[in-house]
């Protein structure tokens, strides 16, 4: 029996199914529902109503395509999952935003006061001008971003089935952290918002570190703009490397040795790539060498070195600071382990 | 508190559970849909045909069921049939599910008799 509405409840049900599967649904669901109204009316011809009382059993043509769909029961990313991708969203969603939001407030600050006498109105006014321009230019492409890249990682590890779950062997289940041993969530937040600004800065904006000339009005970037855009990769390891660094921080939440074998190794590694990144001589604008120098009215001699080598100067520091944190790290593990065994 | 909705959304649940098991049986003799629908309403077991149906071809990629379509008859039909495969898990389902529903009864007819006296 061949009914309009048969037709066009058939077809609603089945037209979403996989094409292999689809005509044969088709077939079954004719068959049965010419079953269902013999069943009914016998050998008279079924009426309308009949017709419609027997779908209405049947139920909504969507019920039947999601009972018929062979992926009915999968989602983008179901449990286990879910739960450690909320909370791993929740932690990105953070960072990024605070991130992005420091460097449009680092940004803002260079071009709302960087250029003025000293703190009048107008400067206020760029400044929060340009904090809102860019903030809201930013943030909201940077959590879109973020959440894609997060749910995309998630998706992939609930379909290929990734293991994620390290609880399962009962011997190797942590200690519950003494007081000393504990990192706190914000620590290693900040230093992945700290982290995605340093990035976002140095591959957007490279020149808001200029100095700005109040005689002529002119502003000299203190790096060379092209090197910066040529080495971004370098820039993006260095940042990529940090962001490695606060996460193991972030998911151990205590000082042990997988945090700080995790420290060493990232710092040594942009330890590297300071050393490479800072070795060329063009990383600094020649512009900028050139003021300062000609502050010095006795070119050469009379410049002290900390300016003819600024830029070992600036690998120094970087250095320093990488040294320090990675002694610090040291000490604070052999600490937390000693006072733990005690 | 609605007790109806909760008892409703148990029994669907526990009618479920054992749906197939009930079709793997019915299914030692090839069946169309429609007419295991029948069998099944004839021992008082209720079912929605939207739930069996595809739960039909589920078993069959399964490998449990097999199926093919009989065309000689007034109206074409799709009929099913338990596979080896099948058998073996039915054989097997069953004896857990005589077990399993032994217990379950005890333990209830224990509390019951606990709660008469």
């Amino acid at each position: 029996m061949t009914n309009d509405l048969i037709e066009r409840y058939i077809y609603a049900a089945t037209k979403r199914l996989p094409g292999k599967i689809r005509a044969d649904v088709s077939n079954e669901l004719r068959t049965i529902i010419d079953d269902m109204l013999t069943e009914r009316c016998g050998n008279t011809t079924p009426s309308e109503k009949d017709i419609k009382v027997i779908l209405t059993e049947l139920g909504t043509p969507q019920e039947l395509y999601e009972q018929y769909n062979p992926d009915s029961d999968k989602c983008l990313i179901g449990s286990p999952y879910y739960s450690t991708y909320k909370y791993v969203l929740k932690i990105v969603l953070i960072c990024a935003a605070s991130g992005i939001t420091l460097a449009a407030v680092i940004s803002s600050l260079i071009s709302g006061f960087g250029n003025t006498d000293f703190l009048t109105v107008n400067s206020f006014i760029i400044f929060f001008r340009d904090l809102f321009v860019r903030t809201f230019e930013t943030v909201p492409s940077a959590l879109v971003w973020a959440f894609a890249f997060v749910t995309i990682l998630f998706a992939i590890f609930y379909h290929k089935n990734i293991k994620i779950d390290n609880t399962g062997n009962l011997d190797n289940l942590p200690s519950v952290p003494v007081k000393k041993e504990k990192i706190s969530k914000a620590e290693p937040i900040v230093g992945i918002a700290i982290s995605i600004a340093f990035m976002s800065v140095f591959l957007i904006c490279p020149q808001i570190f200029s100095f700005g000339i109040t005689k002529t009005n002119t502003w000299i970037p203190i790096f060379n703009i092209d090197t910066i855009h040529s080495t971004w990769y370098i820039i993006v390891l260095f940042g990529i490397l940090g962001i490695i660094r606060e996460s193991v921080q972030l998911i151990e939440g205590r000082r042990n040795k997988k945090v700080m074998v995790t420290t060493i190794v990232t710092n040594v590694l942009s330890a590297v790539m300071t050393v490479i990144w800072l070795a060329r001589d063009n990383i600094l604008n020649r512009d900028f060498i050139d003021f300062v120098t000609s502050y010095f009215p006795d070119k050469g001699e009379a410049i002290p070195p900390v300016l003819s080598n600024f830029q070992l100067l600036f690998m120094g520091v970087i250095l320093l600071a990488l040294a320090i944190d990675t002694i610090d790290t040291v000490v604070k593990t052999y600490k937390a382990k000693n006072n733990n065994s005690c | 508190m609605n007790h109806d909705d909760i008892v409703s959304g148990l029994v669907q649940e526990l009618r479920r559970g054992t749906l197939i098991l009930l079709a793997l049986n019915c299914l030692q003799k090839p069946m169309y849909g429609y007419n295991l629908v029948k069998e099944l309403q004839n021992h008082s077991i209720p079912i929605e045909a939207n739930t069996l149906y595809p739960l039909m071809r589920r078993l069959e990629s399964q490998g449990l069921l097999k199926s093919e379509w009989e065309t000689s008859e007034s109206k074409p039909r799709k009929y099913y049939k338990i596979t080896e495969d099948g058998l073996i898990v039915l054989k097997k389902t069953t004896e857990q599910w005589k077990a399993f529903s032994n217990n379950v009864d005890k333990l209830l007819s224990e509390e019951e008799n606990k709660n008469d006296k």
